[in-house]
This record gives structure tokens, sequence and C-alpha cells, in this order.
């Protein structure tokens, strides 16, 4: 074998083996970084539960039928549904971060949390900003499909509130049946931009792994090369 | 290269864990489910409101604009999205409406049982008057059974709209009974002169219609 052709094999084994510690940089990095959003939103979860809870002891305490009064249908629905809600999303954030499927039922559940503070808030438009700020909050996850699970709930939502109860979504008793549309037009507009982001932020992490690996390899060839000639410098001096 | 099979413990894990989202969808769906007919079952009628403007009421009536009765219950929290909406409609029609929001007031309640936020927040809308209406009296004159009911009579005092104006219980939006009385102010004419209507009973029991030629203590209170 010459030695160009032995040069040449051990750049290629090299090369390969940076490619090999990139990639376990990017995917240890990939699943820290979703476990830890994970956490973030378990922590989330929890906080949303509180407050429902808090806006439904403070705004509607008490159903009342003439001077009798009950626990409100509001405090149970924040109590018992919330609790529901949170749970799964909590247990898997806990029992199995960093999985696809923590991460989509997160996306479900802080969609289905937007819709019980919509009912909680008594169905003030202010609340609905929830929805759009969750939506980017999943976006930390730098995991596209995770956007896209997060709207097939809100279009599940609208398409059967639209054909049950058309004036609780669209604000309207009798919408046009392109209305769906517009509203839909708003969270296309706002993933349209954030799974992108959501792609390029990925690409950035695998430029940082390669980077990484490669700043690792010359670190590596370095102090090897530094061993050997300290190893030289060492024989050397014990045969003098 | 070929992937080294998967552990049964974290198989397990893994099916476990589909069923449970599984479960979870379904449970979280049911809750749902009863909120929503929580929040659509609309209040009981307890009769149809009086045609004419009744003679023995001591509530004024506008010779010059519309005028609309919102019978509310103080304390009920879901009253809170029918002022919302009152004031909405308000703000369209200040021009042609007057409105009064009447707080009914139990037979035996103590000194401030119907002073709240509600009172608060319907005196604050402009163009409306707000009163009280002493063990039901105006309520069951008028056939309101239920907070939020929203009664319109024309300036010449005949009936147009009895209903809410609420799209659900406890929820904001527009509704059919909000665009009926729209409709009926801009054109005269409305599909329904009646809605639903979403929220606390104003009674416990079956109401008692009080005759016309009885007196109330209604007090007024402007705002």
């Amino acid at each position: 074998m010459s030695m160009a052709r032995k040069a040449l094999e051990m750049t290629q084994a090299a090369a390969e083996a940076i490619v090999q510690r990139a990639e376990a940089r990017f995917s240890a990095n990939r699943k820290e970084s979703l476990a830890s959003t994970d956490r973030m939103f378990a922590g989330l979860m929890l906080a949303q539960w509180a407050f429902a809870i808090f806006i439904a002891l403070v705004f509607s305490p008490y159903g009342w039928q003439g001077k009798t009064k009950a626990v409100h249908m509001h405090v149970w629905v924040a109590l018992l549904l919330g609790a529901v809600i949170s749970s799964l999303p909590v247990a898997l954030a806990w029992l199995r971060p960093g999985e696809t499927l923590t991460r989509h039922t997160i996306a479900v559940g802080q969609m289905l949390w937007s819709a019980l503070l919509i009912h909680l808030s008594g169905g003030r438009i202010e609340t609905h900003f929830h929805v759009f700020g969750s939506l980017a909050f999943l976006s930390f996850y730098r995991d596209w499909p995770v956007l896209i699970t997060a709207t097939v709930v809100v279009a599940t939502d609208h398409l059967l509130r639209g054909i049950l109860w058309p004036e609780s979504v669209y604000g309207i008793t009798n919408p046009e049946w392109w209305r769906f549309l517009e509203h839909a037009f708003w969270v296309v507009f706002c993933i349209s931009v954030l799974i992108p982001s959501c792609m390029r932020g990925v690409k950035d992490m695998r430029v940082m792994a390669e980077r990484g690996a490669e700043l690792e390899a010359l670190s590596e060839n370095q102090w090897r090369n530094q061993s050997v000639l300290e190893r030289a410098a060492n024989d050397d001096h014990s045969d003098r | 290269m070929e992937r080294a099979p998967a552990p049964d413990g974290s198989i397990l894990a893994s099916r476990l864990a589909w069923v449970a989202a599984a479960a979870w969808l379904v449970a979280v769906s049911a809750g749902f489910a009863l909120l929503w007919q929580y929040k659509t079952a609309p209040g009981q009628r307890i009769g149809a409101a009086p045609t004419r403007w009744p003679a023995g009421t001591a509530m004024a009536r506008s010779s010059e604009r519309a005028t609309l009765l919102l019978f509310a219950h103080p304390r009920c929290a879901c009253t809170r999205a029918s002022l919302a909406e009152l004031a909405r409609i308000m703000a369209r029609f200040h021009d042609r409406l007057e409105a009064r929001v009447v707080f009914w007031l139990p037979r035996g309640a103590p000194e401030g049982w119907d002073s709240g936020d509600l009172w608060t927040s319907a005196a604050r809308i402009p163009g409306v008057l707000v009163v009280r209406d002493v063990e039901g009296r105006e309520a069951s004159r008028f056939a309101a059974g239920t907070s939020g009911e929203a009664i319109l009579y024309d300036r010449e005092g005949r009936l147009l709209f009895a209903g809410g104006i609420t799209p659900a219980r406890a929820h904001e939006g527009n509704s059919f009974g909000q665009e009926r009385i729209a409709a009926l102010l801009t054109t005269g004419a409305a599909d329904r002169a009646d809605a639903p209507v979403f929220g606390c009973a104003l009674d416990e029991g079956t109401p008692v219609r009080v005759s016309r030629t009885v007196d109330t203590t209604t007090q007024g209170e402007t705002r």
C-alpha cells in the first residue's frame, strides 16, 4: 500500500470519526434541549392550573339559584379538568423527557389550556392571545411537527364549535362558510414563521455540533502530537 | 446498521404511555363536553313577558327611545358576561335606547347583599339606570326567571324582544339575542323575538306571578 493511499484512508477515517462525534454531540444536545423544554412546560402546566383555580375562585366562586349558593361549575372545572389536562404532560415530562410522545402531548395540553382559560375568563377576547403565545412557546422545541399538532387541536376545536356553536368561535351567529379560513389563516401565518425558525434552529445546533467535534478532534490531534514530541524529547534526553 | 432490540421493559413503558395518552384524550374530551353542556344549558322560562308595558310597574319607560330591561342576580358571576354585552349594545345604540339593569333582591336579604362588582359595573355603563327589585316583584311582573334576561319595549310600550344577550352561560361574544335586538333597533324587524337566556335562576322555587295592581318598592338609583 502506498503512503499516499494510507494517508488518504487515515484522513477518511478521521473525517468519519468527526462525523460520528458530531452526530453524538448533536443527539446529546438535542435530547437535553428537548428535555429541558419538557421541564419548562411541566412547570407552565402547573402554573396554568394554579392560575385557573385562582381566576375561578376570584371571578366566579359561586353559582346561585335565588338565595342558595353552590360552588360554581368554573371552580370544579378549573380544579378537576385543569388537573386532568396538566396530569399527563407533567407525568411524561417527568418520566419520559425528550421523547416525541411527550412533546406532542404537551402541545395538545397547552392548546387545551387555551380553550379552558377562554372558558374560565368568560370568553374574553383578550384570553384568545393565549393561543398565539402558546404556539410561540412550543417553538422552543425547535421541532416543527409539534406546531402542526397544536394547529390540528385548534382546527378541530374551531371545526366542532363552528358547527355546534358558531358564535363562540367567530363572534357572529351566522358566519360565512369561509370564515374558518380567516381564523386558520392567522394560525398558519404564525406557524409559517415559526416552522422555518425551528428548522433553522436545528440546523444551527447541527453546525455547532460539527464545529465542536472538529475542535475536539483538532485538540486531540494537537495533544497526541505534543505527546509524541514530548516523548521523543524525553527519549533524546535519556539517551544523552 | 441494525438497531439493538429495545428491552422488554422499555417497550412496555412505551405502550403504557400511548395507552395513557389515549385515556387522557378521552378524559379531557369528556370534561370539555360536560363544560359545554353546562354553558349551553339555558335558564328556565317562567312565562311570556307582557306584550305591553305593564301598567303596575314602578319602572319608568322612555317615550322617546326604546327601553331595555336587563334582569340580574346581583351575585351571579355569569351575569358579568351579560353586563359586558349590554355595554356593547349601549355603545352602539345609545341614541336609540335607554336601559335599566334590575337587580333582584330576595326577601330578608341583609343590607348590602346586592351591592358588589356587578352593581358597580352596571352603574358605569353610559345610558343605564340601575334599580333594585325588592322581592323580585318586577321580575315576576315581566316574567323574568333567569339572570341576564333582557326585555325590550319600543317607545309606545310594545314588546319587541325577550331573551338573553350572551352566546352561553358566563360567556361573552355575539349572540342571537344581540343580533335580534340590533335588527329590531335598526330595521324594526327580526327573524325571532326571543333568544335563550344563560345565567343563574332568580328564585329557588316556582315564582308566583304578582298582580299588576300590586305596588313595588323598587328603588331607583341613577348612575
